[in-house]
């Protein structure tokens, strides 16, 4: 029993950061209407840019809010080469776009950083907590995470339910149209989605860093589990990414716990297989997923 | 307060508007009716800016807006309720409404609030419940009182009518008949349902196949029954 | 003109202009395409350098495998990053059963190896199936991601059965050669032609430890011509000389035990470029061992290797006969029926309802057929490097197959051998650019991808037919035709 307390007690830190970026998958369906795919890439190359801020600085908190600012035009940038073929309904081009900007993100961080592992120093101590005697699965650095995607939720959260910003920004994704004939610039309004997606992207993924090595390609595995959540939670639903994205930490750990760590992908990839066989709207959305 | 000059649109090889000339005045409710596929809704759209023009004029106010944002047309004071139901469904009654005047300060926005829960009570009854949760009838009340939210100068009315029971649209057809006298709002309303538009018209102005047929004063049209046969179906 | 000229007429114009009216002509027109393909590939096969050869089979592999993709994201309308993975299925699949198979030669061909292949394709057809079962429910995006799942989640299969799969380190590859039964992987690869006189030590087809030759190897007639030229048949050799006989002086006698050293020339001589004494030995007659160290040109001992046999030759050839039985197969599939039901569903599933087509079959039905041709690709590639791994068919193959056919040209079968060619040339292009201009290994090993990167965007923005696209689109203009770039 105390494994399984341990696994799970382990498995949240994870799950917040998956949660983050299924949180920006979600952020660009609601706003655009499709998968960034490029999401984790973006992140990866904002944690690289931190971690040359955080060698050189040795400041963390600058190391993050450079990620955050980075991560926003980035992501304002890649919305700009992927939304034209989207307008001209090529929505199977937009996909494909997406994974091109993958591709380039990936090639781009292993020409300017190398490709060998590099680590990235926690600012707190990321070693297991001691209380009342017993060595804990949760260190520092986990309550550290767990708390910036908590502000950061409930930020968000905030932003969208309580200001004009927020409203507008629902409002175009929900109905483009309606939304300009109520004099929202909504074109604006879909490029701050995509800002406010990559900067969420880009904490998760300065976040995740510590956990292990960073190369350009350590963040695919994370793309699955982030998509995994957002799809499960339905990708309209920005409380359903949150939820099964500490869901999804929660599970892999348990699952490498209890066996091999290499058995993660595969338990996601199962999860999203019955997932989108059974109720492919996910747990919490609305819109169809399904072909005719 | 409202003119259109020789306006031409056309879809590709489609003319849906044909050298179209209209004059929609304040304080006064302007009909504008023909078949379908006549080019009403197209003329909607050109003039809330969702569509180009291929020539011709739009005078808002004496400026030409023919090409300009919806976005801003709004904000000058010409405000579309575009066919159908158009309310956010997943959005409350009230956040519907202050979609409409997000660009407003918050004191001109609880003003036009109070016309439109004055005009449209069930909309204060209803305002923290989600959009979908209302009848047809009220969806649309929430759509013009959205629309209203804006402050307009010129009110565009595509197609109220449409799924909705006679009595009902009747009924707020009045009501903004009513608004557009004492607040000096022009109005133009299109409509497939001719009866009852030339009901609440001051003026009626018949649309064929892009051009216009006849205009004149509302009683005019609805007694011409020639007119009546040949464009309106009855 | 009478009713029989008519319908001549007719069939020749019919020819003429490609519109095949009838399903046979249309099948035995793709026939003679593909075979005459067939012919100049192998000819050029066999008259480039083998280096060429090994582009030629990684060329032909993968556009075995794009085939697959053209129908299935061009046709078919579906993105799908799975490909990379159904190549690892085939050639795991081709690895398990040709490992321990015995082998049958029948016509010099090792029959094993086709078994094999088929059960690869089978392998393919299933897992496909089954995925394509789930895909066709899917839209776009769901469907992108449940194969970026596949591509990520089934390499770490590999690692869940180690001992029947190889785990991380994969499998070893014994592949069934057609001359002299198996051999062993590692000795076809490292018969470099481009080394200086040089046979490596563990360059041994003929099995033995340790390099050496001994009187059984398979070296069949040496071309010994070549060692009449010695420069200086009386006093001894030097350096460019080559053996022969005559060279020993009488009384000497080589027999197959002896090994020559220095002492045997007199003072002075060297034997070989760099001086280095033949360590093994020379027998006398022709068509036996020769002494690793010899300087003797490596061209020409390889041409005396007249068992027909380099390897990369045979890599080409049988990649590239793969390559042409599916591209026949591709051609028919996709100029025929079942290719303009696939296009009628991606473009209106619901008016290809109505007509009585099934969209979620013809779905299911391009997944299984990209889903075999991925596997023979897959057990192609996994002949090629006589290994199988998941580090070589992760989620970065499947983006590579995605690039080739979007660049090349996402419908068409054209623009998947154009995006082979590219996929393969170009980072040895640039490793080319490197050596000349010094690039560091970091941007020489990532510059392609980037390339890659860049021109998908720039395609799919400006040019979504591809090569093959834009040409179509711009012959179209030329004629006066309006189409759309992605038909």
């Amino acid at each position: 029993m105390t494994n399984f307390i341990d696994y799970l007690l382990g498995g949240f830190s994870n799950g917040a950061v998956i949660a983050l970026m299924a949180l920006a998958l979600v952020l660009v369906w609601r706003s655009t209407r499709m998968v960034n795919f490029a999401q984790v890439g973006q992140a990866m190359f904002t944690t690289y840019i931190a971690l040359t801020v955080q060698q050189s600085t040795g400041n963390w908190v600058l190391a993050l809010v450079v990620a955050l600012l980075a991560g926003s035009i980035l992501g304002v940038v890649v919305f700009f080469l992927v939304i034209r073929p989207v307008k001209n309904s090529d929505t199977t081009g937009a996909i494909i776009a997406t994974f091109g900007v993958l591709i380039a993100l990936q090639a781009g961080a292993g020409m300017i950083w190398g490709g060998d592992p590099e680590g990235f120093v926690p600012p707190v101590d990321n070693a297991g907590l001691e209380i009342g005697g017993r060595i804990w699965p949760v260190s520092l650095y986990d309550l550290l995470v767990l708390a910036v995607t908590a502000v950061l939720v409930i930020g968000l959260t905030l932003l969208f339910t309580k200001t004009s910003l927020g409203l507008s920004m629902r409002a175009s994704a929900f109905n483009p149209e309606v939304a300009r004939l109520s004099g929202v610039r909504v074109n604006r309004m879909l490029i701050t989605g995509w800002a406010i997606a990559g900067a969420t992207g880009a904490i998760g993924g300065v976040l995740i860093a510590p956990f292990s090595t960073i190369s350009p390609n350590s963040f695919d595995i994370l793309l699955v589990f982030a998509f995994t959540a957002a799809v499960i939670g339905g990708l309209d639903s920005l409380i359903g990414a949150v939820t099964f994205g500490i869901g999804t930490g929660l599970v892999i750990s348990l699952v490498s716990g209890y066996s091999d760590s290499g058995n993660a992908p595969i338990v996601a990839l199962v999860l999203l297989a019955l997932n989108l066989l059974l109720k492919p709207d996910g747990v919490f959305g609305h819109h169809g997923s399904r072909s005719v | 307060m409202l003119e259109t000059v020789d306006l031409c649109v056309s879809y590709g090889a489609v003319k849906a508007l044909n050298g179209m000339n209209l004059v929609v005045p304040r304080g006064e409710v302007t009909a504008v009716i023909g078949a379908n596929g006549a080019g009403k809704s197209t003329l909607m759209r050109t003039l809330a800016g969702l569509v180009s023009p291929q020539s011709g004029q739009v005078l808002f106010d004496g400026a030409s807006i023919a090409g300009t944002k919806p976005e801003d047309i709004v904000r000058n004071g010409l405000a579309l309720v575009p066919e159908g139901r158009s309310t956010i469904p997943e959005l409350t009654v009230e956040e519907n409404l202050r979609l409409g005047g997000l660009w407003r300060s918050k004191s001109d926005r609880g003003a036009s609030r109070d016309i439109v829960f004055d005009l449209f009570p069930i909309l204060n009854e209803r305002s923290t419940m989600r959009a979908d949760t209302l009848s047809g009838g009220e969806r649309q009340q929430l759509a013009i009182g959205r629309a209203l939210m804006s402050d307009p100068k010129c009110l565009l009315l595509d197609e109220p009518s449409l799924g909705l029971a006679p009595l009902i649209v009747t009924q707020i057809l009045e009501l903004v008949s009513r608004l557009a006298r004492e607040t000096n709002l022009a109005v133009l309303l299109v409509e497939q349902n001719a009866v009852t538009a030339l009901r609440v018209a001051t003026t009626g102005v018949v649309l064929n196949l892009g051009e216009v047929v006849k205009s004149g004063p509302a009683a005019e049209i609805s007694s011409d029954e020639e007119l009546r046969h040949a464009y309106l179906g009855y | 003109m009478s009713k029989v000229e008519g319908v001549s007429k007719v069939e020749s114009v019919s020819k003429v202009k490609g519109l095949q009216t009838f399903p046979g002509n249309r099948i035995i027109w793709h026939a003679l395409i593909v075979g005459v393909v067939w012919l100049l590939l192998l000819l050029l096969n066999n008259n480039i350098d083998p280096l060429y050869s090994s582009y030629l089979a990684l060329i032909a592999m993968y556009a075995t495998a794009m085939f697959g993709m053209t129908i299935l994201v061009g046709l078919s309308g579906q993105v799908s990053l799975g490909n990379g993975a159904l190549m690892a299925v085939g050639g795991y699949v081709f690895a398990l059963t040709s490992m321990n198979w015995e082998t049958v030669p029948i016509f010099g061909w090792q029959w094993n190896a086709i078994w094999s292949m088929v059960f690869a394709g089978l392998g393919g057809v299933l897992v496909g199936g089954v995925v394509g079962g789930l895909a066709a429910r899917l839209k776009g995006p769901y469907l992108a991601g449940l194969t970026l799942g596949l591509a990520v989640g089934v390499p770490a299969i590999t690692n869940r059965f180690p001992e029947l799969l190889g785990g991380e380190n994969g499998l070893m590859l014994t592949v069934p050669y057609p001359d002299g039964g198996y051999a062993a992987a590692g000795a076809a690869a490292s018969l470099d032609p481009g080394a200086e006189g040089e046979l490596e030590s563990t360059t041994d087809p003929g099995g033995d430890q340790n390099g050496e030759l001994a009187t059984d190897d398979q070296f069949a007639e040496l071309d010994l011509s070549e060692f009449d030229q010695e420069t200086d048949p009386d006093a001894g050799l030097a350096t460019e000389d080559l053996l022969t006989e005559e060279d020993f002086g009488s009384g000497d006698q080589l027999a197959d035990g002896d090994l020559l050293t220095e002492e045997d020339f007199g003072s002075g001589d060297q034997l070989g470029l760099d001086g280095t004494d033949i360590g093994t030995d020379i027998g006398t007659d022709a068509g036996t061992d020769i002494g690793a160290d010899l300087n003797v040109d490596s061209d020409s001992l390889l041409d005396g290797f007249d068992s027909g046999f380099i390897i990369e030759r045979w890599q080409a050839s049988m990649a590239i006969a793969v390559a042409c039985i599916v591209a026949f197969a591709a051609l028919n599939l996709v100029r025929g029926r079942q290719g303009r039901v696939w296009k009628a569903v991606r473009d209106d599933p619901i008016a290809a309802a109505v007509v009585g087509i099934s969209p979620s079959g013809s779905k299911v039905s391009a997944f299984v057929v990209s889903s075999l041709f991925a596997a023979l690709a897959g057990a192609v590639f996994a002949q090629i490097l006589s290994f199988i791994g998941p580090g070589a068919f992760g989620l970065g193959l499947s983006l590579s197959l995605l690039v080739g056919i979007v660049l090349g040209g996402r419908a068409s079968l054209l623009g998947a051998i154009l995006g082979a060619i590219l996929l393969v040339w170009l980072p040895e292009l640039v490793d080319g650019l490197a050596g000349e201009r010094g690039w560091p290994e970091q941007i020489t090993n990532n510059a392609p991808n980037l390339l890659y990167g860049l021109l998908v965007v720039a395609v799919v923005l400006a040019a979504p037919g591809g090569v093959t696209g834009t040409i179509r689109s711009w012959v179209d203009k030329a004629r006066g035709k309006a189409r759309s770039p992605l038909s």
